[in-house]
Parts: C-alpha cells; structure tokens; sequence
C-alpha cells in the first residue's frame, strides 16, 4: 500500500535499476543535429571579433552562430538578467560563450569548434572580493562589481560588546564547490513548423526555463514546451539556464531537425554554475554564563561573472549567520560581488554551508574559552518556537533543534567517544565535532512559493499524478504517490506520476530550496480530496444513494457503505466527462508576517519563517604523518517534521552530509587568474566509497502543522553540518584550528606544523 | 570494420569505425542508453559495462576490441521482466536516488560478489571504489550489496 | 576515425608496426585513451596488445619471476606467485586507481607511462626489476631504473614494445611494505609514496634495505644513505628519523598542483616512521 509513513520504495527505483529510464541525456531523436558552444577560454577580455569562416567551411556543419544572430535581448538570468547568451563584446569569464556551432555529427562538431577564432583584446582582471570592491577596480557589470551589498542587525550590537565576558573573532575561507552530478548539463530541442518549440532537457525548473527562453530569444513562452525527465542529479546546478537558451537557438537554426548538446565534463565544470567561495570574518561575544551575547561578521561571497542567484545566496547567508541561536545584538553585513571567476550559483544549502562552517566553529571557541561542554553550550542558546533568531525573526513554526541535541546527548556515539579517541593507533589522534545547523525551506517572502497540482482518474480505473517539480533524485515522485495513495485509498499499481511537462502540468516553481514535496505536496493534498469529493459525489449519484458521506474509495472502487454495494473506478471513469476525471489543487508556502526593519536591501528571500534543524556528530582520525583525515563515523539528528517515508528521509541525509563531507576533506575548484586548473574528475577530487563512513540519521519528529502530514523539507540542511564538524574533531585531536576548507593532509600537516612547531609525526 | 559481438545474449553485427567508443556503440548505435558517461574519463564507472564477464569502462574501450566478445549491459543482466538480486536489493535498500551511477554500480557489485560471496562492509567499499555516486553517499549501496549477498549465499541463481 | 590494429600474436603486431609506422600501441587504454581524449595526442592509428598471449602470464623462471606487460593490474592480484613472493606489489595494485582501472590498467602500460606517480614503479626499483624490450628481431633487458628516464619518459625505441617485467625472487626480505598517500582513498594520483623492503634478522637488526619513493621527484626516488643509515641496527623511532632526514634531503618533486613540495618532502621521511610498527 502507498501510504504516509511508510519506506515504500521509490516508484522509479525498477525503471532506473534495469536501465529502462530515460534520463535527459538519454534521448536521441532520429536525424539529429549536435550543437555545441564556443568558450571564450580567457577571463576577462573585449571580443573584438571573431572569425567563423574555417568552422562554416567544414562539411557537416550546417550553422556556426555567433551573438548577432541571437534575437530577443541575449539576455539570461534568474532575477538579474545579466548573462549573454552569446557574448556581443565583454567577455566576463573563461566559460563564456562566443559562438554556437550546429553540426551533423560530435566529430565535426568538434573540430568546427577548434576551428573558431575569437578575436579577444585582453583586460586586467578582478580575481579577488576585495579588489573588485576598490572603486578602482575593473568594473564587470553597469551596476559595477557589486551585486549586493546588505546587512542584516538586531539589537544595539555596538553597545552589547561591553556586556560581553568574552569575545571571540576568527576568519574563515571556503572554496568553490561544484555539484558534480553525474548527468552533465544536456538537452533535445526541435522547433515545429507551426512555431511549437519542444525541449527535453535536465532542469530543475521547466515552468522557469519558458521565461528564460522567451525572453532571451524573443520568443512567446506559451510556444515553448519543457518536458523535464527525472534528472541524474542537480543539487542546483541546473535551476536557472544551462543548455536551454543556446539549444533553443541552435534549433531556430537547425530546420525543424531536432537538436541535441551535451556538455562533457570538462565543460560542464568551466561553463556551470558553482557554489560561492567565500570569506567570512567574524566576531562573537557570549555573556559568563554562556549565553550569546553580540555577534558581529562581514561575508564576502565570490559570484563570479554573472549573479544566477548570487543575490539570493547572499540573503540566506546573512540570514543564517547567526546560527540557530538566540543572539540578542547581531550585526551581520554581506557582499555578494562579480569577479572574472566561474559564476557562483546555486548549489544545496544555498549560502548556508559557508555561513555555518563559521558560526559553528565560533561556538566551539566560546565553548573552549568558558570551559563548556560544547553540546551543552548548543542546548543552551538553541532556538526553540517563540524565539527570536539572530535576525530577529520570531519563530513560528516547528523549531526542532533541542530534540536533536537531546537525542545526540543520549546516543552510544557521543556517550563512548572519549573511549573511542583514547584507542587511537600509532601515528593516528582521533577527535569528535558536533555542529547544530539549520536551512531554510522555501523562497522566502517577496516570491510567491506556490504550486498547482492535477491528478486524474484514467480510463483505466488508475490515477495519474501531474507532477510539476522536477525529481532530481530527492524522491518527491515517490512522495507524491505516497500522499495521493494515502488520501485515495490506492495501491502503488494504480498510481503513477508523470515527470514535468509544461504541456500537462501546471506551473508549480523550481525543484529547490526543499520545497517541493512541501508546496506540491500540499498542493496535491487539495486536488487528491477535491478528486476524492468528486467521485463520491459521482458514486452517490449512480448509486442512487442521498448521501456522498455514505461512500468510501477504496483500491479499485468506491464502496456504499451501507449497502456494502461497489463501484470500479473503471466504471465511475466511464461515466465521467473527461473535464471531471481531473482535479486541480493549488497551495501557496505562508510567509513570514513580520515585517524586520533589518535586510530591506533585499526584495525577495527575507525573511523565511520555515526551517530544517539539525544535530551532527563526526568521528574522525588524523594520521600524524601524512595529515590524511579520515571521517570513521556520522550521526546526523534532522528535523524534517512528520516523516512522510523514512528511507526517502534518510537518503537525503546521507546524500547530503557525504557532499558535506567531500567539502570537507577534498573538494575544491582550484582557480588561478580566472582560470580553472582542475577541470576534469582527476583532478576535482569527489569523495569514493572508501571516503565515506556509515551516516546514522535519525528523524526527530516534530509537527509541522503546516505540511502535507505534517512535514517539511530536509533536503538542504545535512549539507551544512559536516565543515564545521570535522574542523571540531580535528582541533580535539590536534589541538589544530582549521580555518580554510577543505582540510586536505598538506593543510593539516601544514596547521599542525604552524602549532607545534614540527611538522608531523609522534611523539 | 564490420564488428561481430554478443550483446546481452544476441549476436549483433555492424559496420562501425573501429575507435568509436564502445560507450557511444552501445548508447547510440544500439540503443543501450543504460550504459551511462559521467567524465568520459575512467574516473566515475558510470560506464561499467561486463565484457566476457568482466567489468570494463566503456568510455575507454574501442569497438576494435570489441571484436567476438561477449557484452553484458545493465538491460542484460536479467532476462527479461526478472531482476537480479543485486538490482532488487538496490531497490529494497534505498541504494537508488537519482539513479544514474545505479547500472555502474550494480554490474560493478555483481562482479564483487562473484569474487568474494561474503563481503565485509569494508570489502564492499573497496570492490565500488571505481563507481562514484553523488547522491547516496553510498551507505544504502552497501547495505544493498550486503543483502543481495546473503540472497546469493541462499541460493538464488546470479 | 582511425585505424584499430587487433593483433593475437607478436608477430601479427610487427607486421601492424610495418603497416602504420607512426601507430601507437596500448593494451588497457587508461592512460593513452584519456590522453587522446584530451587532446595531448593524435596517433595515425592504434594497435592493441591486449589479445597477444605472449605478452600475459606470470611465471617462475629459475631466480626469476616473469610477470608479463599485458597483464593487468586484477589478473596480477589474483596470481598466486605474485601474492606470495611480491607483497610489496599486491600493496601497491590494491591501492592503484580502482577495481575497474585494474580490470583494464596493465603493468606494462603503468610503467611506460613512467609517471612519477606510478604506484607499480617504487615497489618494482626496490625489488630492482628488470624490463624485457622487444623488437622483430630481437629482445634485450635492462634494469628498470634506467629503462625509465624521467617524468613521462621510458626508453622505448620507436618499433620497440615492453615484453615482461623480470623480478628476481626475492629472498630474504622479511618486511615487504607500500604505502600510498593520495587526496582520497581510491582513483587518486599518489602524492607521495614509499616501497620499503628490510631483511631483519632474529637478533633484530636490519641487514639489507630497499627503499623507493614515488611522487618525490621526476622519477622513483631512491636514496642509498637512508637505506645505509638502517643497515646494522636495530630499526627504533630515532633511527628512522635519522633514516627520514637523510630521505627528506633527496625529495626534488615536480609541481603538479596536487601537493606542494614542503609536504612531499616531509612525508617522504614520515612515512619511514611507519616501519616502526612493523618490527
């Protein structure tokens, strides 16, 4: 039975196994064309020209495109539109495009693309935050090299440092992440001859990529048709434009052929989208007693060439820069700035990871420096429901973070792990770190988080879901199955869940911020009953019977209770308009209704009034003589609310702590004067299943009322507590504070060098 | 060349140029698209295919070596309508997500468990090495793994 | 598209060699394929090894084993000989690249390749081995440690292939230990690492050592003095430190932006200190 609560296995689980599902990537329509882009190759330039003929000449090549053949306002961008899609003359970072090539064939393809000269005048470039904040510095954009520049305060914090008994101040330094899933960037498109443009590509936002498309082509978005296929992962990297405006450009020029581009790896990790690097330099001050008292911190987010979402991450980091504490005093200031890097985008814990990497390493100083257990110094500043967060913000809604570092408190792995640290080997110091953290689900205030749901009764007597958020993995297909088989009473064999087109479905948002399974999901509670209502009501009526409560759905049928008289579905399908075998739902996420005099600079995002919390606990030894670390055991206590499907909520922890855990231990985008060094999998180094321990996830089950069943989404928040735990058990077994990330062996052994004045080995 | 090999139990014949990619032969010219690139590289096993029984990356073998092997792909794995152990426990265990490292990962774990029937967790690991996931961080692979072990150990044909 | 030679015997491979001159040979392809893919070369054309049964098999030949160059990686671990009498191999295959590499990686390839990083390469100039160079007319041997030259440079002669990689038997090592130190714990490039072979005897004392280091410099490093500071005494921590400083002085490692110099050259003595658990 699909029903709430339960681990039923994912619906698409046989399909994926057995090579059956078709992925994006996976469609290769029949006389197709290949297109490809151009990269500009240097950071910072004028495109002066650029010279197409040789690439045109080669036979297999049908067009070579540079920017004046982009109608529309070349235009892309997700709330700034600032991104060429080809570049007309200022080339802003080594992925930028300058021209799109179409050919029969990858070979020629190829080759064409090698065959294009940009005629590129070099310029100085910005590779650095604060050098690109000097006025004068080169300036990226026509709104000069500042994206976003805001500040977050409560209290009076100048005055609340000399009430404090101890202050703390330390900086931080995070690298670009890449996501890294395993199905690049790709995409089919075909335009028809009455105009319909058709596009199957691997996005996280097909209802979005319309706009983007339309716009930037100067096309009519009721005429673009997005059909988005599960995806082999996204983690963010594919909300917002990838391949979609080029592809459909390219198929504008291809015949009516359909067109397909895939990005190889290489290209994939110079032309996507990145998680921000960043500094942070903060200041903490905490009264005797323990408790927050001031905290003061500028963060400088690294958004590459273009904004994609650079000033919404800025937003989430600065609102939970603070922890998830009660800090009366808080001054949090935040500058999210273009340089000639790759572009910092979206990527799962969206400005958050950064921010808690630091919060929470300041708390274990606080806790060092007063002498305080650091589990208990966290329950004692731990927002709970009617607290102020360091934003000011009152929280509403389900607040479950002292349950999850109560349930760490009582654990096996935190009651033996001075026993565990104390077995530590020759040559090896082990260590334990905690981290509280917390995500935001949603987009906040100023958006409206909103979903529209359609389910149908088939012919067939089945039911189909129209899901309209794409499942990159996270499961929300099986949870949508899970809540319509809850509600209709039907087993898995008669559900099914379409994958998003925008033909079918209706416009229901991105698959991001973990709000999917919570606004469609409520979104498809409404349709699931008002379908429910309806076919009882139409039951009743061919039954003949005066009172639709009389009748329950049940699998397969509806049943007359008091006569104990069944209808099929099948039968009630019949009978049924085809108008009437459908039901819509729409739900839009409450926002916060509080309006903080603090972070106007922000239009949208702030504030968000739903949060994950959670509690993590990291087992790691160090080897003296290399500086390898190793993660031996995790725990992980996540409150999601209500769990809808325990094993679909475990996945997402342990997905999104190992990603913590390769931010941690070995992943970085090494960039040098705008360029990327390590663009292939040699070289950006993912954690292998000999990296990663067994994660324990435990559910600590609040309520939150205003869920499907009580829930809301986790998908985000594991990401954010492995940095700052890990960082925690190094310092236990080192005495080593690490302050840049990741923690590779040459910076341990380098730290260690820097603390003891030798450079590895014992004692 | 005109190749001749066994894929998934059928003799196939084609005229293919002999350094196309195996990958791209089996994706392309023989609609396999469940034999997946990652990094066209090595690096991730994505593309793990079993040839005369073997795991091989697809994305660095060329159709020329191709010639008279025997080719097993994820859609081969199992006759038709049925699933191998390793595959249902993928399932029951949670081992699937985005699904796209799961072909790889499953051919990879058949052969680790044709080697060494009774894994350890640790042994496990080591014998996926080669397979990256981005989604899972592999804890419910191996569990998996470890499951469809003890099915094997059981009895059930592999 | 290019031309893909199959040979199934040396001379069949000869005769490919005399058809396409300028062809390059492989056998597991995960160097040279990568390598093409990236564009960093562009044979005419390509033979394959990996069906020449002359070129696989491992053997005991008198004092010597014979490990053939297309073996690969896998078909090495599972040999018996090779687990038996070169555990200092076995340590290294089981930490070079993945399952899936060494089902298609072979000796041979990992030691024309000749990177610095090569995991087989340190445990093999310990155990001084030798390489069997063939040609049409003939074949000849040489030891290892001047078949390769420097970073990514073998001396292979154009028409030349590796035969067979000849390992004396070794006798009397009672400690054979690798160690690999990598960025993660599989598909890694080594960024240091030591092949250390010690003869202790039932008093304690070390009578012979091989040491070999790997990813220290452009190619496998040795160092004679460190090896000598060991001989006669009995292996403690503040010998091996003596032994380490004597190592850290020798380290010259090429920069490839996976690891600085500074660290290389200080685990290439710590990793000396690990022998200490192992008396």
């Amino acid at each position: 039975m699909m029903e709430i609560g339960l681990a039923v296995p994912r619906v698409d689980a046989h399909a994926k196994v057995t090579g059956q599902e078709r992925y994006a990537i996976d469609h290769y329509p029949p006389n197709l064309l290949w297109a490809g882009a151009r990269r500009a190759g240097v950071p910072h330039a004028r495109l002066l020209g650029i010279d197409t003929a040789a690439a045109r000449a080669l036979p297999g090549v049908v067009a070579v495109l540079t920017a004046a053949e982009v109608p529309g306002t070349n235009r892309q961008g997700i709330v700034h539109k600032d991104q060429p899609v080809l570049v007309e003359d200022h080339v802003r970072h080594c992925g930028d495009a300058v021209a799109l090539v179409l050919a029969e064939d990858q070979e020629r393809l190829r080759q064409a693309l090698a065959l294009i000269r940009p005629d590129l005048e070099p310029l100085p470039g910005v590779f650095d935050v604060q050098q690109a904040l000097q006025p004068d510095a080169p300036q990226l954009h026509e709104r000069g090299n500042c994206l976003s520049h805001a500040t977050i305060a409560a209290g009076d914090v100048a005055a609340a440092w000399a009430d404090c008994a101890l202050v703390v101040e330390e900086d931080f330094q995070v690298p670009w992440q890449e996501h890294a899933f395993l199905e690049t960037q790709n995409g089919v498109a075909q335009l028809a001859p009455d105009g319909q443009l058709t596009m199957t590509v691997s996005t996280q936002a097909p209802f979005r990529d319309r706009f983007e498309i339309a716009q930037a082509l100067g096309l009519d978005f009721q005429r673009i048709r997005v059909i988005s296929p599960y995806l082999g992962g996204a983690f963010g990297g594919k909300d917002g434009a990838t391949v979609q405006c080029l592809l459909a450009l390219a198929a504008l020029h291809a015949g009516g052929r359909p067109v397909k581009m895939v990005w190889e790896r290489e290209e994939s990790i110079l032309a996507g989208y990145k998680r921000h690097a960043a500094r942070l330099h903060y200041r903490l001050g905490a009264q005797a007693d323990g408790s927050l008292h001031a905290l003061e911190c500028r963060l400088y987010y690294d958004t590459g060439a273009y904004a994609h979402l650079g000033g919404e991450v800025l937003e989430l980091a600065l609102e939970h820069a603070a922890g998830p504490y009660r800090i009366p005093h808080t001054r949090m200031e935040g500058w999210s700035v273009y340089t000639n890097h790759p572009v910092g985008g979206a990527m799962r814990g969206f400005g958050v990871v950064q921010a808690s990497f630091a919060f929470e390493r300041m708390m274990d100083r606080i806790a060092a420096a007063l002498g305080r257990d650091p589990l208990a110094l966290r329950m004692q500043n731990a927002l709970r429901r009617g607290d102020r967060n360091g934003a000011g913000i009152t929280q509403v809604h389900s607040t479950g973070l002292v349950p999850g570092l109560e349930a760490l408190h009582r654990h096996p792995l935190w009651l033996d792990r001075r026993i565990w640290c104390e077995q530590a080997g020759p040559f090896k110091r082990r260590g334990c770190g905690i981290a509280a953290v917390f995500n935001a689900m949603g987009y906040g205030r100023g958006l409206p988080d909103a979903a529209i749901a359609k389910v149908e009764l088939t012919p067939a007597g089945t039911f189909r879901i129209y899901s309209a958020v794409s499942d990159m993995g996270q499961g929300n297909a099986t949870a949508f199955v899970q809540i319509a088989g809850q509600i209709l009473c039907q087993e898995a064999a008669a559900l099914e869940v379409v994958q998003p087109d925008t033909d079918l479905a209706l416009p229901s948002g991105s698959s991001s911020a973990g709000r999917t399974t919570y606004t469609y999901g409520n979104a498809l509670i409404r349709a699931c009953r008002a379908l429910q209502e309806k076919l009882l009501h139409w039951a009743a009526l061919m039954l003949m019977a005066d009172a639709p409560a009389d009748l329950v759905l049940l699998p397969g049928r509806v049943r007359h209770l008091g006569t104990g008289r069944d209808l099929t579905l099948v039968q009630i399908a019949a009978m049924l308009p085809e108008g009437e075998r459908f039901s819509v739902g729409q739900f839009v996420m409450p926002v916060s209704r509080e309006v903080p005099e603090t972070g106007k600079e922000f239009f949208i995002g702030f504030p968000h009034c739903f949060f994950a919390y959670a509690a993590h606990l990291a087992y790691v030894e160090v080897d003296l003589l290399t500086g390898r670390v190793a993660v031996c055991r995790y725990l992980a206590a996540t409150d999601g609310g209500q769990v809808l499907n325990p094993r679909t909520f475990a996945q997402q922890v342990q997905g999104a702590i190992a990603q913590g855990i390769g931010y941690a231990l070995s992943e970085e985008l090494l960039v040098e004067e705008g360029r990327v060094l390590n663009a292939d999998f040699s070289r950006y180094l993912m954690p292998t299943s000999l990296d990663i321990p067994d994660i324990e996830a435990l559910a600590i089950t609040t309520i939150e009322e205003t869920g499907p069943f009580g829930s809301k989404g986790i998908g985000e928040v594991g990401i954010n507590g492995p940095l700052p735990a890990i960082a925690g058990a190094i310092e236990q077994a080192l005495g080593v504070r690490m302050h840049q990330a990741p923690f590779t062996p040459p910076r341990v052994l380098a730290a260690l060098e820097a603390h003891t004045g030798s450079r590895g080995d014992a004692a | 060349m005109r190749l001749k090999l066994t894929v998934n139990g059928e003799t196939r014949e084609l005229e293919v140029a002999p350094d196309r990619r195996a990958l791209d032969l089996l994706r392309e010219d023989l609609g396999l698209t469940g034999v997946k690139e990652g990094c066209g590289a090595g690096e991730c096993g994505a593309c793990t295919i079993l040839v005369d029984g073997a795991t091989r990356l697809s994305c660095l073998l060329l159709a020329a070596q191709l010639a008279g092997r025997e080719v097993t792909t994820i859609e081969g794995l199992a006759p038709a309508g049925q699933l191998h152990p390793v595959q249902q426990a993928f399932i029951d265990c949670g081992a699937v997500q985005c699904g796209f490292c799961s072909p790889g990962m499953i051919l990879a774990a058949v052969e680790l468990l044709r080697r060494d029937p009774a894994p350890s967790r640790a042994l496990i690991r080591e014998g996926l090495s080669g397979n990256l996931c981005r989604c899972t961080g592999y804890h419910m692979i191996i569990d998996a793994v470890e499951a469809a072990a003890r099915v094997l150990r059981a009895g059930a044909p592999s | 598209m290019i031309p893909v030679f199959t040979p199934h015997s040396l001379s069949d491979l000869w005769a490919a060699l005399a058809q396409a001159p300028g062809a390059m040979v492989y056998a597991g392809g995960t160097d040279l394929l990568v390598k093409r893919r990236a564009g960093l070369l562009a044979p005419p054309a390509l033979i394959h090894l990996e069906r020449i049964d002359e070129l696989r098999g491992v053997e005991e030949r008198g004092e010597w084993l014979r490990l053939g160059a297309a073996c690969t990686h896998t078909e090495l671990l599972a040999e018996a000989l090779v687990q038996t009498q070169v555990p200092v191999l076995v340590a290294a295959l089981r930490v070079l690249g993945s399952p899936l590499v060494r089902n298609m990686g072979t000796l041979g390839g990992n030691l024309c390749t000749a990177s610095p990083a090569g995991d087989t390469l340190p445990p093999l100039y310990a155990l001084n081995a030798e390489v069997e160079l063939l040609t049409p007319a003939e074949s000849h041997r040489m030891p290892l440690r001047q078949f390769i030259t420097g970073p990514g440079q073998a001396a292979l002669p154009p028409g030349a292939i590796l035969g067979s990689v000849w390992v004396p038997k070794p006798s009397g090592w009672t400690v054979q230990h690798f160690e690999k130190v990598g960025l993660r714990n599989a598909l890694a490039c080594s960024v240091v690492s030591l092949a250390a072979l010690l003869q202790v005897n039932g008093s304690g004392v070390t009578e012979r050592a091989a040491l070999a280091w790997g990813s220290v410099g452009p190619t496998v490093m040795v160092c004679p003095e460190a090896e000598r500071c060991l001989i006669g005494r009995h292996l403690s921590l503040p010998l091996l430190r003596e032994a380490a400083a004597k190592a850290q002085q020798a380290v010259s490692p090429i920069v490839d932006g996976r690891a600085d110099a500074e660290y290389r050259r200080t685990v290439a003595g710590n990793l000396l200190l690990r022998l200490s658990e192992l008396v």
